[in-house]
């Protein structure tokens, strides 16, 4: 009876192993915890990618606006922050309305010039 | 058949010379086999520019859109025609392509900023 009860208490400390193998227990329990945590997952924070302003949206070479109103040069992408596609269209249809006679290539229209800042270009004082 | 837009502009003239002129291109167009779906009036304005055309300096224009089907074949007739019309200043015909929105899975998103913290002050 009595060495039964010490079998008992002696497997208890054995299991903690306090002073000894501290490292390797350790060790142990974190490949455990990683086989039982590590799932394979996306990143559940990713956020959803912004588009352009213009992503959805479907360009015609009716209305088109991104020139400059002094020269009536079109702004490069790193003025108006569109993505590739989207910088590459609205280039194509603002010379085609150009070419067609519904745009102004020196200038830009009056009618315009209050339109909302899109282009981050610094207005000279 | 395939879908075409005529942007069409007139020279400014009074309504019932307008009409005419209107009139005579439709019926061209019908003459050779293109079927007329819409006419939109875009007003009469300004042109961004002076044009010159059949020796005459034109700042004011009439702006129309002529959607259609048409076999490919006629549009150089067609262009042709319109070329030689003492009323038109300036004819083009553009195809029409039919634009989906194909742009929700392909569109790679804003080009990304180094220096600047936001684009839009």
């Amino acid at each position: 009876m009595l060495l039964v009860r010490r079998w008992q208490r002696l497997r208890p400390a054995s299991n903690l192993r306090v002073d000894q193998g501290v490292r390797t227990a350790s060790l142990e329990s974190v490949q455990q915890q990683a086989d039982d945590v590590l799932v394979k997952m996306e990143n559940p924070y990713k956020q959803p990618q912004r588009g352009c302003i213009l992503c959805n949206l479907n360009v015609d070479y009716k209305n088109t606006q991104f020139i400059s109103p002094h020269s009536g040069r079109i702004y490069g992408r790193h003025l108006t922050g569109l993505c590739g596609r989207k910088q590459k269209e609205v280039s194509k249809a603002i010379k085609k309305a150009q070419a067609l006679g519904f745009m102004p290539v020196t200038h830009k229209h009056p009618q315009f010039m209050k339109d909302p800042n899109i282009c981050s270009t610094k207005r000279l004082e | 058949m395939p879908r075409y837009e005529l942007a069409l502009i007139l020279k400014a003239m009074q309504r019932p010379e307008t009409a005419a002129a209107l009139r005579r291109t439709v019926e061209t167009l019908m003459e050779r086999g293109a079927v007329v779906r819409d006419l939109e009036n875009l007003g009469e304005r300004l042109l961004p520019y002076k044009m010159t055309k059949h020796n005459q300096r034109h700042s004011r224009g009439s702006y129309f859109l002529v959607d259609f089907y048409a076999a490919p074949s006629i549009l150089n007739g067609l262009l042709d025609h319109l070329h030689r019309d003492v009323d038109v200043v300036r004819p083009t015909v553009l195809k029409k392509d039919e634009q989906v929105s194909t742009s929700t899975t392909t569109c790679c998103g804003a080009p990304q900023s180094k220096n600047k913290s936001s684009i839009f002050k």
